[in-house]
């Protein structure tokens, strides 16, 4: 795997051992792209800052919070327009979003007494919340306001709010990473084991790492009820504050990212003897042998049996359809940090992607670990590109698709390459059998958009094709195909609803009694 | 066609590395503690020996080799392998993981002493 040398970082020879071309017979102990380092000077990062991944991923999606920032109000700016951590409280911490308006006035003489001000206005303007969260930020941190100090005085004044204080300015660490390692522990420190939580099952789990980006929680919450599985907390998305003060109560913590929460899980482990299981949500094959491993856990591997054989049949048809049009096109798989590795070996197998890149903006070498094991041999994987790399790796590796972020994405665009968003997602949620096959339709939809074919014309030389006025995606991707495919009667297009989530709202979950102690396996 | 024990290896440690996460805890001494307990487990079960689970822990481990041997049900030399060969390759193929992901490994926080 010999490390790779963009044309355009050639004048920042650092760069180089941060990108590795993934070789034949070669192992992660031939070479391994550096992570998780101070940006390079000179070269234009895309990284996110450490406040940005403590506020803007982990602790926003807590959904019965006031999250405050202590900082100006620029740093406010991620609400519902990034963000799409919804909940099913109405979506109020992406509804609302607040901050102590720091301006340079307070930079001189101090801003601890507008921050109580904000507080307390807070409070009195959504009187029925009664938890919040205050993030320091690069200007509070700077002039040194002791916002722990702040809170207590307001919790001494009002009994019945808590308040929680992260100290994770922007400068704080390389990048949003830095900002997760912070908020992690200072949630264990300061939060868990505060409440004794009511326990309803034998099966108690903290479900951590998953931030319920467009319902991706709420469906795996579906199966773990299914299961007979009680989420003492989610860690984040959808998750309420004084459920995540129980944490300590639960059995097993099942890690989705890694990335961004395992320092909550190992301390939880270190101090509570909670072990942590890491498991896949994507993909069929991934997530079945996930929910196996769950149920193997407490003994009900059954149940976790039933659900794979009723989602699989639901939802296998169609999501063939899409992989037999998807089959050998290539992919950059550009997210932000652990859907490299979530999806680098299961949307080759299950999709028939090529997947010709992967990267990661604020990932660990961990998180390369993984990501280079599991994608393709001859795949360039890179450790925090810039702008002008991306472009270089897209003009060479030619890519169907990408699937990132909407900054890059929108470079991608330029360049005309679809992209996909998968922070946010276009039509999620993707987690959960029938999740995985809407992620294979949006990849269709952009691969085969009829806004590419016309992007690829150029007006100023090119003969415009006057008689072929109209096409469809179907058109496009169905002339290389088989006619068994195209007149297949198993395998059909999505048939689910555009609200996959709708039929999960009312639905009723079995009922297992408890045994009380948990049974042995 | 009979599988050799370095074989059998290769074949095994592919498959961790492409669909397990187990082995990538980010410190080294809890990839050597993942390695050790859910190989040793998986060896156990293999050879139809008894498997503890008393602790939350052991039910963990116990639970990821159990899930992987099952999943190893496609790979039909395995069910005709004795049992000394079982132990052979396993024991070979934690060493391989001990070497590739801690020993030999280029990740340089595996010596963080902090999570």
């Amino acid at each position: 795997m010999p490390y790779h040398e963009f044309e355009c970082s050639k004048c920042i020879p650092e760069r180089i051992k941060h990108a590795v071309d993934k070789g034949k017979d070669e192992n992660l102990s031939d070479a391994l792209p550096l992570g998780y380092l101070n940006t390079i000077p000179g070269t234009l990062s895309e990284r996110g800052c450490a406040y940005c991944g403590a506020k803007h991923v982990i602790g926003t999606p807590m959904k019965d919070v006031i999250h405050l920032s202590h900082g100006p109000i620029g740093c406010t700016y991620d609400t519902w327009q990034t963000k799409r951590y919804i909940s099913d409280n109405d979506n109020f911490q992406i509804k609302y979003t607040f901050a102590s308006d720091m301006k340079e006035k307070h930079i001189v003489f101090g801003a601890e007494k507008v921050l109580k001000n904000n507080i307390l206005e807070a409070f009195k303007a959504f009187p029925k919340i009664k938890r919040m969260t205050i993030y320091q930020t690069c200007a509070s941190a700077l002039i040194g306001d002791d916002i722990k100090a702040i809170s207590q005085e307001v919790m001494d004044e009002m009994p019945d709010v808590d308040i929680f204080v992260c100290n994770s300015p922007g400068f704080a660490g390389p990048s949003q990473s830095g900002g997760h390692h912070k908020i992690n522990i200072a949630w264990v420190n300061d939060k868990v084991g505060q409440v004794e939580p009511t326990i309803t099952s034998d099966f108690v789990i903290n479900y951590v790492g998953e931030y319920n980006i467009q319902g991706d929680q709420q469906i795996m919450q579906d199966y773990f009820k299914r299961m007979g599985i009680q989420i003492l907390s989610t860690f984040t998305g959808n998750g309420s504050y004084d459920d995540l003060r129980a944490m300590h109560r639960a059995k097993l913590n099942v890690l989705e990212c890694a990335r961004s929460a395992e320092y909550i899980c190992d301390e939880l482990r270190k101090r509570y003897g909670i072990p942590r299981m890491d498991i896949d949500g994507f993909g069929f094959k991934s997530l079945s042998g996930s929910l196996r491993k769950i149920g193997l856990f407490f003994g009900i591997e059954d149940r976790a049996e039933a659900i794979i054989e009723e989602e699989t049949k639901r939802w296998k048809p169609e999501l063939d359809w899409y992989a037999a049009r998807l089959k050998g096109k290539k992919i950059c798989l550009w997210p932000g940090g652990s859907k490299l590795w979530h999806w680098a070996h299961v949307i080759h197998e299950e999709m028939g992607l090529e997947v010709v890149s992967v990267y990661t903006k604020f990932g660990h070498q961990g998180d390369m670990e993984k990501g280079v094991s599991r994608c393709e041999v001859g795949a360039l994987a890179i450790d925090d590109p810039n702008e002008l790399e991306c472009i270089e790796a897209m003009y060479k590796l030619k890519p169907d698709v990408i699937v990132t972020g909407k900054r890059p994405g929108e470079v991608a665009k330029k360049i005309r390459v679809p992209y996909v968003n998968v922070h946010a997602y276009n039509n999620g949620p993707y987690k959960g059998f029938e999740g995985w096959v809407r992620l294979a339709r949006d990849l269709y939809n952009a691969i085969y958009s009829p806004i590419h074919q016309l992007a690829f014309v150029d007006i100023s030389k090119d003969e415009i094709e006057t008689d072929k006025g109209f096409m469809t995606r179907q058109m496009f991707s169905d002339t290389q195909l088989d006619e068994s495919i195209v007149n297949s009667k198993e395998m059909h297009e999505y048939t689910g609803e555009f609200d996959s989530l709708k039929r999960l709202r009312d639905r009723e979950y079995p009922q297992y009694p408890m045994k009380g102690k948990q049974a042995a396996v | 066609m009979e599988m050799t024990i370095e074989a059998g290896k290769d074949t095994l440690m592919n498959y961790i590395m492409k669909n397990c996460l187990w082995q990538f805890n980010s410190r080294g001494w809890d990839r050597k503690s993942q390695n050790e307990n859910i190989i040793g487990k998986a060896t156990q079960i293999l050879c139809k020996e008894e498997t503890s689970r008393e602790t939350l822990a052991d039910r963990c481990y116990w639970a990821e080799a159990q899930e992987l041997v099952n999943e190893w049900q496609c790979f039909p030399w395995l069910q005709k392998m004795n049992d000394n060969d079982i132990k052979a390759m396993m024991g070979k193929l934690k060493e391989t993981l001990d070497y590739q992901l801690i020993t030999n490994s280029l990740n340089e926080e595996l010596k963080n002493p902090n999570y």
